[in-house]
């Protein structure tokens, strides 16, 4: 068997709300709620906990929350970091000074910063609740962010970095891939050599055709109900794979229209 | 909206100056260098191998020779015909050019306008 790469991002619906997400400021801005109170979602992809990094330009401090203005080029946007008197802020990389409110300790007006949090918004009005905010010293990581945002910009529009587009973008993978294959990134959703050549498709249907690649199976396929129950996925994301998939000419149906087995060739 | 500043190379300043077709919202670009020249109320920074851009300062700014800075600026004209330059809004120091990888700021530049949706309105 080629291996499980599926296994640890098809785990929980929710697996999306433990990831990073690095992004530009503008996609804080554009991200959209498919209904309200829904998660807010960049590139169809759940986007709840973020980071970012960008000048800092204006500080306010109130007596429950200091609010940062940060902006990185690409927009503006307030992070709001609540003060919690009672522990320090176990995700500051320095001492937390208990006399100070936490982060602030060297964030400067018009210095550079990074920001980790959670999208939120009041009102109209869209902000970041920020855990944890800490200054940036090096102008790489700044540079470095924005290549990162691009880069996992591409992985949700574009799916995973297969064969021909290797190196683009500075991917995560570049230096796993010293034999020439896929070097399979199993925790962002999984690729390996089963990708080599594949036309360009969703990252959604990138899984199902790893896991009809995988997953043992007799000749006739799998179900889709059983696809969707081996990646966590709604039926109709499933149903929507599988019709790119059968246009792409990459897997057919079998004993009927809903069981699937991948086209060798 | 709030204020765009597109990061810019030397190169691409023209395509920023007001007069430039369209009705691009952003004059105003970020550009990285290093002090190569102070001269009063004039400046030049010097990008990789990119080329100079020559700076309009403020009575406010102060550069210092040989420090790297990220500068934000409005592109504009320069008095007697010597070409496009930025009038400085705003600009932070680095510290030493040696600390930053130039290259990783070019190719920062690339992606940018590669993949503008994430980076930039495009008003055009």
């Amino acid at each position: 068997m080629p291996g499980e790469m599926n296994s640890p991002a098809g785990g929980k619906n929710d697996y999306n709300n433990a990831t990073l997400r690095p992004i530009t400021i503008k996609q804080a801005l554009d991200a959209i709620q498919p209904y309200p109170e829904a998660p807010y979602q960049i590139d169809s992809a759940e986007a709840v906990s973020i980071t970012f990094v960008g000048q800092v330009r204006n500080i306010s401090s109130q007596s429950t929350n200091v609010t940062y203005k940060i902006d990185d080029g690409t927009g503006e946007i307030e992070a709001k970091q609540w003060i919690d008197s009672m522990a320090g802020d176990s995700m500051d990389t320095d001492d937390p000074n208990a006399s100070k409110p936490p982060g602030k300790n060297q964030i400067e007006l018009n210095g550079y910063a990074r920001v980790f949090g959670k999208l939120k918004s009041f009102g109209n009005k869209r902000f970041v609740g920020a855990h944890c905010v800490r200054p940036v010293t090096d102008i790489n990581e700044v540079n470095y962010h924005l290549l990162e945002a691009a880069a996992v910009h591409l992985f949700f529009t574009r799916g995973p970095p297969g064969e021909k587009s290797e190196g683009e973008g500075g991917n995560v993978k570049s230096g796993l891939a010293g034999d020439g294959k896929g070097g399979a990134d199993a925790s962002m959703g999984g690729t390996d050599e089963a990708s080599r050549g594949l036309p360009a498709m969703s990252p959604i249907a990138r899984r199902v055709y790893n896991l009809l690649r995988t997953e043992p199976q007799s000749n006739e396929g799998l179900h889709a109900q059983l696809i969707a129950a081996k990646l966590s996925l709604p039926m109709p994301d499933v149903a929507r794979a599988g019709d790119e998939l059968l246009t792409a000419g990459v897997i057919f149906s079998t004993v009927d229209e809903q069981t699937w087995a991948i086209l060798e060739f | 909206m709030s204020l765009q500043t597109p990061r810019v190379l030397p190169a691409h300043l023209h395509a920023f100056h007001p007069s430039s077709s369209g009705p691009r919202s952003a004059h105003t670009v970020r550009l990285l260098g290093t002090v190569t020249a102070l001269r009063g109320d004039t400046a030049t920074i010097t990008c990789g191998n990119n080329g100079d851009v020559t700076l309009i300062l403020k009575p406010d700014s102060h550069l210092q020779m040989g420090k790297l800075v990220e500068v934000i600026g409005k592109v504009t004209d320069l008095e007697n015909g010597q070409g496009v330059g930025l009038r400085l809004l705003g600009s932070t120091d680095w510290g030493n050019p040696a600390d930053c990888d130039y290259k990783i700021y070019e190719n920062l530049v690339n992606v940018t306008h590669r993949f503008k949706t994430i980076f930039y309105d495009s008003n055009e």
